[in-house]
């Protein structure tokens, strides 16, 4: 063996584990679904170099190709987890993964967050304004922030 | 058609086919004609009981006279039909140190044989039982008119009867055991007939229960018989003659039996035939002394409890909450006197232990005595009849327990007129409770001879044979019984004990005439009054009751005189296999051929004056009567005897409250810690489940969480 | 010298820390601290790492990996969703730097497409959807922060210990002049080009590996198989994922005219806003 191979190997998998790592630290403790599905994802990513770096290291093709098959079905997953999402979003109005607790034993009690530490404040956003000339413009009927329909 | 064989099945079956058919017909189809299969069955088994009867009586007079030297030789009749084997045990019993068995090599089955005999003794004791039966069923057709419960009672009794009379036709000791405890259920069932009154529930309890105690004496009498002998049956037939036995019995057999197995001049094996009553000392091997003393006291309490006899004697007035048939078919004529038969019929053994004989008598003596005390002051006249017949079954107890043919011969006669007057005298009180609309008290009724003439007159019959007045036949059953007890107390061991119960049997006697005269004055006569309870009841009973008085009456006059002419009682009882052996005892006597006078002088005596006694006090001399009272009050013996001499406190005190204390902490034990120890274990999975529970929290991060937490320590221990 | 792996597992417990400092945990305080934690971890990981003999091809290689790992980290610790998604996009593409320098262009370029292109777009049109107002109170918190650390930090170090101390030839620093070079891919020997085995157009060889097995092969290896019918199979796959996505958001769609939590705030269809 080659000291080069191995040292590439060596750094491929190092950079894929802590890429997994990376993404196990994200989809443990994030909240927001998408952002969970964002560390799957991650995961995937971490997996996928260290395939190939296998594949470069037994000189076998088969490594990229399962790495191709891995952003397909990625895709697919991707496709109908995000579709699962949506539902579940329109169902309680929330991406909160902690909403969904229905699965939990008859008599435990549920998961409420007694106060949710304070955000930054909203700053209002500051328009440029112009010197008022003749009638003042018809605003549109203020948008709310919740679309309910795409 | 009607050979000892046919006769002998069919006493039993027909009073069984009639249980199955009112058992299943009863409720539905039969109902208030549930009589009809009983009836039909009795008076068919009547019937073929005196056929048998008659041929036993031929078949027994063909055996051969006993030889010249009295005491070696004796004769005695048995016919054995085997049915089944029951139950069969290869090798039970073994030869060994201290066993009856030859030599090492002879082992023994266990076998349970359904065996049927008929020789005089059950003869005998079979007529008796089915007639009161008759009678009593006819009787009760009458007397439960109108009763929910007709079918259920003619079935109860139709049980009864097939077990009395398999009671005494088997052959051992096992299936008597078997038709002894069934007599127990269906008195436990019929006293608690009316099951809805308390009283009538707790009294069927107690006396089950009572009669258990004394049951469990009888089975370990049964143990320690087989331990002893290795055998059950009361004669074991094939058996090689002994030669180290002095006694030898000439046994007729029926004839197809001698063909079958030669069994002429055949030595008598089985539990019965093993005693010998001379030269013990000389035959160790032949089993008397502690091992029988132990037996016979067993198989007393056995017959204490079945019998009512001291100290278990307590039942018996209770028992009077069933229907008054009961008490005349049960507690009169048959199954209290299931204990005088299985005395009689063990009478070899108790012939052989004179200490054991001696404790027979005693009992015997002292219940006769006590409960004619106690029957002085009593004010139900059902419970006057009963504690009666716990003192004519002492005075059969106390005949049975001198151990002599006459005495044997003596208490199964007492057992047969008993049976006649004790009946018809319960059945004239159930006769009366029908017209007084049930009420039994004698101190509210009076003067009933003019409303029921039929009634007064077979209930003055049977008094009269209870009193023992000449010619009826208490006379002559009661003399035979003094005359034994005298003979007794005359000569042998033990006389003077004997001279004692002599003497406090004629008390008896006329503590018997008073008190059954003083219910019968009290009720029959005096000023009328009937209790309002009566209704528009108070006439004479219907023909259907009256006609069985009539019959029992004419019995208790005719049967006595009948039976003592010639002394064909005991001359024909001697011919049973087990009594047989009585004859040839040294120290037995013979009745002597002729009329004793003294005895009947002095009986007749005793009688007379107690009935002069009762007529005088408590029709004539109100006053008198009152300054007695009052005597016997301050004196304490009133109180004793109205007490009953305080049985039932004493045994609530000893007896019952412990067992209800026991009883009570083990119901707080299995509450307390059985179940508790079962809730517990039983509530351990809910509890791991509720351990386990938080592991399910429904939040997905927590899921994923664990999940990774696992595959890590998987992790860990594959790559570190 | 002190053992690599101790090394290796004091960094992952430092960047463990840093990430759960890092951590969205409500108060904004602690971030540079982890950061700064999160970078002398990664430094003390990245000082037992071999080096790969070329310093152009090392500091290459650095650089990209420094891009993945801090845009990967910086994915998962911001507030912002949307943020996080940019962010994974540029680890996206350290990625695909990553598969370039192993000589993988199709790949590399198929990573950018889908799941930059595809995948991230999708993403970020549901966060669009979902909460256009800015930052919701859930983004603000989070769920067993240090175990999670924990428990990632734990995997990576695992696997890192683990293939360090296989692979490294020895036990403390490798001289950088000792090593090889890397020897680049096989190339297509003219014998092979003449065999018709493609050439080392990465296109063309992956397309050849699929459907033949055909594979450039040094001496003494066997000859490789080929994927169809997992090509056809995925295309299947493919098929079906696109039919329940729209079959998913269609249902669920008739599925809201029953009974519906309304978020508050919402105006419902056709009715007064209700305040």
């Amino acid at each position: 063996m080659n000291n080069g191979e191995l040292a590439l190997l060596n750094d491929y998998l190092v950079v894929g584990a802590i890429l997994f790592g990376l993404g196990v630290i994200g989809f443990l403790s994030r909240r927001n679904m998408i952002v969970m599905f964002l560390a799957v994802e991650m995961m995937l990513q971490g997996v996928s170099l260290s395939l190939v770096a296998w594949g470069r290291f037994y000189n076998d093709l088969a490594g990229q190709i399962l790495v191709l098959f891995i952003i397909a079905v990625a895709a697919c997953e991707a496709a109908i987890a995000l579709a699962l999402i949506l539902v579940l979003f329109y169902r309680r109005g929330t991406l909160d993964v902690i909403a969904w607790q229905d699965l939990r034993e008859a008599d435990q009690p549920p998961y409420a967050e007694e106060e949710f530490p304070e955000g930054p404040e909203e700053v209002p956003p500051r328009w440029p304004s112009l010197t008022p000339a003749g009638r003042p413009p018809e605003t549109p009927r203020p948008q709310t922030d919740y679309r309910p329909h795409v | 058609m009607f050979e000892i064989k046919t006769l002998l099945v069919l006493i039993p079956a027909l009073p069984l086919a009639a249980f199955v058919v009112t058992a299943a017909l009863g409720k539905k189809v039969l109902r208030q004609r549930s009589h009809v299969p009983l009836v039909a069955a009795l008076a068919a088994a009547f019937l073929a009981s005196l056929g048998l009867l008659a041929q036993v009586y031929r078949q027994s007079q063909q055996a051969p006279d006993a030889g010249p030297a009295p005491g070696h030789e004796s004769a005695a009749y048995e016919k054995i039909v085997p049915l089944w084997t029951w139950a069969v045990v290869g090798n039970a019993y073994t030869a060994g140190e201290g066993k009856l068995l030859a030599g090492p090599a002879e082992s023994r089955d266990f076998r349970i044989e359904v065996v049927l005999r008929a020789d005089p003794l059950t003869a005998v004791m079979l007529v008796v039982v089915t007639l009161v039966s008759l009678l009593v069923a006819v009787y009760s057709i009458g007397y439960m008119h109108g009763d929910p419960g007709y079918w259920r009672f003619f079935t109860y009794i139709a049980l009864f009867v097939f077990s009395m009379t398999m009671l005494v036709s088997v052959s051992n000791f096992v299936l008597l055991y078997v038709f002894w405890e069934a007599v127990g259920l269906c008195s436990y069932l019929l006293i608690g007939f009316w099951f809805q009154k308390p009283e009538a529930a707790a009294a069927g309890k107690k006396a089950f229960l009572v009669n258990r105690v004394g049951d469990s004496g009888f089975a370990l009498g049964v143990f320690l018989i087989w331990i002893t002998y290795g055998t059950l049956n009361f004669h074991d037939v094939k058996v090689a003659p002994d030669p180290r036995a002095p006694e030898r019995t000439v046994v007729y057999h029926d004839p197809a039996d001698v063909q079958n197995a030669n069994l002429a001049g055949t030595q008598f094996g089985g539990v019965l035939g093993r005693t010998t009553l001379d030269n013990m000392a000389e035959h160790p091997r032949l089993y008397h002394g502690a091992a029988l003393v132990a037996i016979c006291l067993l198989l007393m309490l056995g017959a204490c409890g079945k019998s009512a006899q001291l100290p278990l004697h307590v039942w018996l007035p209770d028992a009077m909450e069933g229907p008054t048939p009961v008490s005349a078919l049960i507690h009169a004529a048959t199954m209290v006197t299931a204990g005088v038969y299985m005395v009689a019929r063990c009478a070899p053994l108790f012939a052989a232990s004179p200490q054991a004989r001696q404790v027979v008598a005693v009992i015997g003596g002292a219940t006769a005595l006590m409960a004619a005390i106690v029957a002085v002051t009593q004010t139900d006249l059902k419970r006057i009849l009963a504690y009666s017949t716990i003192s004519q079954l002492g005075y059969m107890f106390l005949a049975m327990g001198t151990g002599t043919l006459l005495g044997v011969a003596a208490g199964m006669f007492h057992l047969v007129t008993h049976a006649f007057f004790k009946a018809l005298l319960f059945l004239g009180a159930g006769s009366v409770m029908h017209a007084t609309g049930g009420v039994i008290d004698i101190r509210r009724l009076g003067g009933l001879r003019r409303v029921m003439p039929v009634t007064c007159a077979t209930f003055l019959v049977g008094a009269l044979g209870l009193a023992g007045i000449v010619p009826l036949a208490g006379f002559w059953s009661k003399d035979a019984i003094l005359q034994a007890v005298r003979q007794e107390g005359t000569a042998g061991s033990g006389s003077t004990l004997y001279a004692a119960l002599y003497v406090a049997a004629l008390f008896t006697a006329l503590l018997t005439a008073f008190y059954t005269f003083r219910a019968f004055f009290l009720t029959f006569y005096g000023p009328t009054r009937i209790p309002p309870e009566a209704g528009r009841h108070a006439h004479e009973s219907p023909r259907v009751m009256t006609v069985p008085l009539v019959v029992l009456a004419v019995g208790t006059v005719v049967v006595g005189a009948l039976l003592e002419w010639n002394r064909v009682l005991e001359r024909f009882l001697a011919r049973t296999p087990s009594i047989s052996f009585l004859e040839g005892a040294a120290h037995a006597a013979h009745s002597e051929p002729g009329f004793d006078w003294s005895i009947a002088a002095a009986s007749t005596l005793v009688a007379v004056a107690g009935i002069g006694l009762a007529g005088a006090l408590y029709l004539a001399m109100p006053a008198l009567l009152e300054q007695l009272t009052a005597t016997m009050k301050a004196v304490g013996l009133y109180a004793l005897s109205a007490g009953k001499f305080f049985f039932d406190p004493i045994y609530s005190l000893l007896i019952v409250r412990p067992l209800e204390g026991l009883a009570r902490l083990s119901a707080w034990a299995d509450r307390v810690a059985i179940d508790g120890l079962v809730d517990r274990i039983g509530g351990l999975p809910p509890a791991l489940g509720s351990a386990l529970r938080p592991f399910q929290p429904g939040l997905i991060p927590f899921y994923a969480l664990a999940m990774l937490l696992g595959l890590l320590v998987l992790l860990g221990t594959m790559l570190i | 010298m002190i053992d690599p792996r101790r090394i290796i597992m004091v960094a992952a417990l430092l960047g463990a820390v840093g990430i759960w400092l890092l951590l969205p945990r409500g108060k904004v305080r602690g971030r540079l601290l982890g950061l700064a934690l999160g970078a002398v971890g990664l430094g003390l990981l990245a000082s037992q790492m071999p080096g790969l003999g070329d310093w152009v091809a090392q500091s290459l290689f650095a650089v990209l990996a420094a891009v993945t790992v801090v845009s990967a980290a910086a994915a998962i610790t911001l507030r912002n969703p949307v943020y996080c998604a940019i962010w994974f996009g540029m680890s996206l593409l350290g990625t695909a730097g990553l598969l370039l320098f192993q000589g993988a262009q199709f790949l590399a370029v198929a990573t950018v497409v889908v799941y930059a292109g595809a995948i991230l777009v999708i993403f970020l049109f549901l966060l669009m959807l979902a909460e256009p107002g800015g930052r919701a109170p859930y983004d603000r918190v989070t769920w067993e922060g240090l175990v999670s650390a924990f428990a990632g930090a734990f995997i990576a170090g695992i696997l890192s210990m683990t293939v360090t101390s296989v692979l490294a030839p020895r036990a403390g620093s490798i001289e950088l002049s000792q090593w090889e070079p890397v020897e680049p891919p096989v190339a297509v020997t003219d014998q092979q080009r003449q065999q018709g085995i493609l050439a080392d157009n990465h296109m063309q060889q992956i397309g050849g590996a699929l459907f033949d097995g055909r594979q450039p092969t040094r001496e003494g290896q066997s000859p490789k198989p080929g994927y169809l019918i997992a090509v056809e199979v995925a295309g299947v796959l493919l098929l079906a994922a696109l039919v329940g996505a729209a079959v998913i958001v269609g249902r669920g769609r008739q599925a809201l005219s029953g009974p519906r939590v309304e978020p508050a705030g919402s105006p419902s269809p056709g009715g007064p806003p209700d305040e």
